[in-house]
């Protein structure tokens, strides 16, 4: 695949600092942005975040999950207090391990001024990547969120600033752009303009004010500075829900992973449904195509290869984008939807099918901890009525070992009317229910027609 | 003419190393200058043996009181005296023996296979089989042909199918006397072309009916094939002590069919079904009917319930398995 694909592979950074980051990068400082001549009436910006830096420090926390036959720290993350009664807000994924595997590990706080003690899991939102932990007899002060952001109304290019421990390396303060929700994204995240970095997840991004505005998340491995945060209002929910709410039981913690995994997956299929679908051309043939915009879709073509290809491909392949972090081992809840027009320039029908054959290998299947080993059904499918192309069909599945009803599932098919040319069309569902698959595997296979 | 005898000495794997006609109603056989047959066998006595006719005018052997006794060909129980008549094999100390009278009935004549048969049916099949994998092999390439793509593989090809035969006939010239590598050449040339069909049988059924299982267990007929060989080129060697080598080949040939079996599921657990369309072949060579969605999808059902089944077990391994952020 030519590297113009590799934008589309949005797979979020999670920013789990393992402990074993030892080679620690020789990150200096952040500096101060080069000086740029802002008349403006506020104070010079390096104060502001030193103000901020002062105001937020007592209210944050390291989480540390830890190895409890060890003893030693399994993974870091950050964390902030939002109430007087001890809550705090961090990252699902920081506490992933400890909320699938209680019994191997435990969950520790830091506080900069040097106090440690056991944290309690009280809720999780998996979706939003959040958790809601509880410090013991906590005296410590606490945040307060930004009612304007979570009534969405934060200017774009408002300095706010994100904190946290990153690499272990200290309490650090990070000052960056707000820049909106992402454009193009199922989720709601805020897009951060900013330096964040492993061991920040969970911690708290504030305005200059202190408030909160959003929750350290993700970072953009393939270019600089593109920072991820989850909108302050969804960690208001949790919070909210966590105090009214009964407390998450640790034992049913995977069964409720497993529920709100299943109610994600739900509203996707509803939304991605309610957006509609649309008729994509290729070649002589058309397949659906999502109109949600946040199916981001790129394109490729074989045709300025070298030798000369003896088939041209042309192919488009678009992808929801989405991420779940459910634990290390398991990122579901994406979309992939791709076509690829082969047409034979000089093979006969013998070496077209061969040509073929070799392009549907696909290496994913095996069993594992996680996932079941794959399961295959084949057929030869005349996927509606009126004249349309019969399809050679393939679908493969694997259920989630830990969450009932979810499987991972990719449907393949490929025109049988002619023997020189073909339409490979490829679905494929993570995280997804059965009847959801089944539901649009089914508009799929029906919607790969000819074209008028 | 009820007179003649015929005595055999013969070697350890069975072939005949001298043959002596006795006109007389009694042999006497031993080490001794004085006897009929003189055996040079350590263990055997100066007089050892006495061949005559019993009352029922049948052929009989006799021990004259020796240190070493005598015994049936293959037999272990030590006797005094034996009829000769149904068992014409004997053993003295470490020397076998046949006694054979005038009525001794023979193998009809068989007929002669004409001079260079086998090497004109080696040679027609080769160059069909060779014929055969060029054309296959220009229908697999998808890149730019070159000469080297296509005749690379198949000088591979020929260089085993030489060793192969060469093996055969070695053993052939060791149990047999003669080589005869045209006739091995001509059973290993067949059974490759049986080979060839079988595969693309296999690969071609299993994309005409939509059966997965048919290629990934296509294996099992290739065994099937190769135990057919094995068979026919000991066949050719001769049926003389080849039962327990045909036995032992048989044997390996189920434990390998087994092995590729037990394999495959292994593997099938280890790596689960590939989501790919599998070996495809033109569309004109489907031939079950085309189903409708509501028939495929109740196919999927059955993976679901399959899948459904598999999470209640305990995962088999987690050799490769430890990622799975599939793409």
């Amino acid at each position: 695949m030519p590297s113009m694909t590799k934008p589309s592979r949005l797979l979020p950074a999670f920013l789990l600092a393992l402990a074993t980051l030892a080679a620690a990068q020789p990150a200096g400082k952040p500096a101060a942005p080069a000086a740029t001549p802002s008349p403006q009436v506020q104070p010079p910006l390096s104060s502001a975040a030193e103000r901020v830096y002062e105001f937020s420090k007592p209210r944050m926390l390291q989480v540390r999950t830890i190895l409890q036959a060890a003893n030693r720290q399994s993974s870091l993350g950050s964390g902030f207090l939002v109430t007087a009664d001890g809550l705090a807000i961090t990252n699902y994924h920081v506490v992933s391990q400890y909320a699938l595997d209680p019994k191997t590990y435990r969950l520790e706080y830091l506080a900069p001024d040097g106090s440690k003690g056991t944290l309690k899991l009280l809720a999780i939102d998996v979706s939003h990547d959040l958790a809601v932990v509880k410090v013991e007899r906590s005296t410590l002060p606490f945040f307060e969120f930004d009612t304007r952001s979570i009534a969405g109304n934060l200017p774009k290019g408002e300095r706010i600033y994100a904190m946290g421990n990153p690499l272990d390396l200290g309490f650090t303060i990070v000052e960056g752009t707000y820049n909106g929700l992402v454009d193009k994204s199922y989720d709601e995240r805020i897009h951060f303009s900013g330096a964040i970095n492993p061991g920040m997840s969970g911690g708290p991004v504030a305005g200059s004010d202190g408030r909160i505005v959003g929750v350290n998340v993700a970072k953009r491995l393939d270019s600089e500075q593109v920072g991820f945060l989850v909108p302050a209002r969804f960690a208001a929910d949790l919070v909210e829900r966590a105090r009214k709410g009964p407390a998450l039981v640790l034992d049913k913690a995977r069964e409720e992973v497993g529920r709100q995994l299943d109610g994600w997956q739900a509203g996707f299929y509803d939304t991605l449904k309610g957006q509609g679908f649309k008729s994509g051309t290729f070649g002589p043939y058309r397949g659906m195509e999502s109109s949600a915009p946040w199916m981001t879709c790129w394109g490729a073509t074989n045709a300025d290869q070298l030798p000369k290809p003896r088939t041209a491909i042309n192919s488009t392949r678009c992808s929801s984008a989405t991420g779940i972090f459910v634990s290390d081992k398991i990122l579901t809840g994406r979309v992939d939807l791709a076509y690829s027009y082969y047409k034979a320039i000089d093979l006969n029908a013998f070496q077209f099918a061969r040509e073929l054959s070799q392009r549907t290998w696909s290496f994913d299947g095996g069993a594992g901890k996680r996932l079941t080993e794959q399961e295959c059904r084949d057929d030869f499918v005349m996927a509606g009525a009126g004249a349309r192309p019969p399809l050679r069909t393939t679908w493969c599945m694997r259920a989630y070992r830990e969450f009932e009803g979810l499987y991972n599932v990719t449907l393949i098919a490929l025109t049988q009317d002619r023997s020189r040319e073909a339409l490979l069309a490829q679905l494929s569902m993570q995280g997804v229910s059965y009847s959801n698959a089944v539901a649009l595997g089914r508009r799929f296979l029906e919607s790969i027609q000819w074209a008028r | 003419m009820g007179a003649v005898m015929w005595i055999e000495v013969l070697a350890r794997h069975g072939e005949v190393v001298s043959r002596q006609r006795i006109d007389a109603e009694e042999a006497r056989i031993g080490r001794a200058f004085d006897n009929d047959v003189v055996v040079d066998d350590p263990h055997v006595a100066p007089h050892h043996l006495r061949i005559f006719r019993a009352e029922d005018g049948e052929l009989a052997a006799e021990d004259l009181g020796t240190l070493n006794g005598l015994y049936r060909e293959h037999g272990r129980d030590r006797t005094q005296r034996l009829p000769l008549a149904s068992e014409p094999g004997i053993r003295i100390g470490r020397t076998i023996l046949r006694v054979h009278d005038a009525r001794h009935m023979v193998a009809p004549e068989r007929l002669m296979t004409p001079p260079r048969a086998h090497a004109r049916w080696a040679a027609g099949l080769g160059a069909l089989l060779i014929g055969g994998l060029v054309i296959l092999e220009w229908l697999s390439v998808t890149a730019v042909p070159t000469a080297n793509l296509i005749l690379l593989p198949l000088l591979g090809f020929v260089t085993v199918l030489a060793l192969w035969t060469g093996f055969w006939s070695m053993l052939s010239r060791i149990f047999f006397g003669q080589a005869r590598f045209a006739l091995q050449l001509r059973i290993a040339v067949t059974a490759c072309i049986a080979l060839v069909v079988w595969e693309q049988l296999a690969e071609s059924l299993s994309f005409s009916l939509a059966w997965r299982d048919m290629a990934e267990y296509a294996g099992l007929g290739a065994w099937a094939v190769l135990a057919g060989a094995c068979w026919a080129h000991l066949h050719a060697i001769g049926p003389r002590h080849m039962r327990a080598a045909m036995g032992l080949a048989a044997a390996l040939i189920i434990a390998g069919a087994a092995l590729q079996y037990l394999g495959k599921s292994e593997s099938r657990k280890l790596f689960g079904q590939r989501a790919s369309l599998g070996d495809l072949r033109p569309p004109a060579f489907r031939l079950v009917p085309l189903a409708s969605a509501d028939d495929f999808f109740r196919k999927t059902a059955s993976a679901k319930t399959q899948v459904d089944l598999a999470r209640t077990r305990e995962p088999s391994s987690t050799v490769l398995s430890d990622v799975d952020l599939s793409d």
